[in-house]
């Protein structure tokens, strides 16, 4: 075994219990029953089973989750995929055919900014339905 | 003065080459006394007759088997890292020979004279079988075992299992296609119908268990059965390594 192999992988046959944490990518085929966090990278195969909260900068999803999955740059969730639990993630990609019980937690976004507050958001989307108003009101004289 | 242990020597080739590090280290001025592990005199008494003897190099020559029994023996006498512990690897497919393999008695024996210490981590086997390079659980057949690492505990079914000084854990398992059509035509083409299964960790303690016991091996040489617990051991030898290649930088002529 040469000591430059990073990462850590779940093999299909390997049921693990307990928490896994790495600063490297961790991959899983197998089945893990407890938290499962990467500073970088979560890949979860077709053939795994995750039953608890998954944490990374990034996860792509082909397996099944039973728990939280908060991917804080970008969520891969793949036709094969399963969630059931609730997701926390800036970028959010779900293929056709993926299942996702549960609820989704995106920051407000519009144009690169943050809007601060709920009464900022609903005072923009206002604005926006006045203007489509105007816009047909023009359209039809 | 260095104390110099061979492995014994298994052919010609391997003579020549051995007769070879000597002759070049009498060039280069770093001859010392030396010796070769026998069933008479195992590398274990060579080591602590050169400790008794107050040697403050010892140059282990041999393969992962030879030189992880030099380096454990160094470890359990010597709890105040005094000692110095060359390396020249001779079994290209080792993990030692990755960092002290040689292409030549020359570069060999200029390391060593140049002496550049590096203090490494070693893992522990307990209670006492130290090891620099990696042990190896191989069950006669595939087996269930269980490893209790840190945080967490894997139950698996294995054919393998590598554990390096730095606790990195390298599982495997050989798995049949399948696919009954693809393990034919495997079979028709003359290709392995089995591919090897992977899992790879990293931990700070290990514990591993299984219902049979199982053999486990530093090197070629069996040490001891399952159960195991296995720690690392940072910082715990001094070992010579090679002076690191200065590029020449045509930007600042």
């Amino acid at each position: 075994m040469k000591q430059d192999q990073v990462g850590t992988i779940v093999g299909s046959s390997v049921h693990l219990t307990g928490s896994i944490k790495d600063s490297s990518d961790i991959t899983i085929f197998g089945s893990v029953e407890g938290e499962v966090n990467s500073d970088t990278k979560v890949i979860i195969e077709d053939s795994a089973y995750v039953k608890g909260p998954v944490t990374a900068n990034e996860v792509i999803l082909s397996g099944f989750v039973n728990g939280t999955v908060n991917a804080k740059e970008r969520l891969e969730l793949n036709a094969s995929g399963t969630i059931k639990g609730n997701i926390d993630t800036d970028d959010l990609l779900i293929h056709s055919g993926a299942t996702f019980i549960g609820k989704c937690n995106m920051p407000d976004k519009k144009e690169g900014e943050p809007i601060s507050n709920k009464e900022d958001f609903e005072a923009e989307v206002e604005d926006e339905v006045e203007e489509e108003k105007n816009d047909k009101g023009e359209q039809e004289e | 003065m260095y104390y110099y242990i061979f492995k014994q020597p298994k052919s010609k080739q391997e003579r020549a080459a051995f007769e070879k590090i000597r002759e070049v280290a009498r060039d280069f001025g770093i001859y010392g006394e030396i010796t070769q592990a026998s069933p008479a005199r195992s590398a274990d008494e060579l080591v602590m007759i050169a400790l008794n003897k107050k040697y403050s190099t010892i140059v282990a020559i041999g393969d992962d088997t030879h030189v992880n029994t030099v380096v454990s023996r160094i470890i359990n006498c010597d709890e105040k890292y005094h000692f110095a512990l060359g390396i020249i690897a001779t079994d290209p497919s080792s993990i030692l020979y990755d960092r002290w393999g040689y292409k030549t008695a020359e570069e060999a024996c200029e390391t060593l004279k140049y002496r550049k210490l590096t203090r490494f981590s070693v893992g522990l086997v307990e209670p006492d079988h130290y090891f620099l390079s990696s042990i190896k659980i191989i069950p006669p057949k595939p087996t269930r075992v269980t490893f209790e690492v840190d945080q967490w505990k894997a139950n698996t079914v294995i054919d393998r299992a590598e554990i390096s000084n730095n606790l990195y854990i390298l599982l495997e398992r050989n798995v049949r296609e399948k696919s009954l059509i693809k393990s034919i035509s495997n079979w028709l083409l003359g290709k392995d119908s089995t591919a090897t299964e992977q899992s790879i960790f990293k931990g700070k303690i290990i514990k591993v268990n299984s219902v049979d016991p199982i053999p486990v091996y530093i090197g070629s040489k069996a040490i001891k059965q399952t159960p195991i617990s296995i720690y690392r051991k940072l910082n715990a030898l001094n070992i010579i390594t090679k002076r690191d290649k200065l590029s020449f930088d045509k930007s600042s002529s």
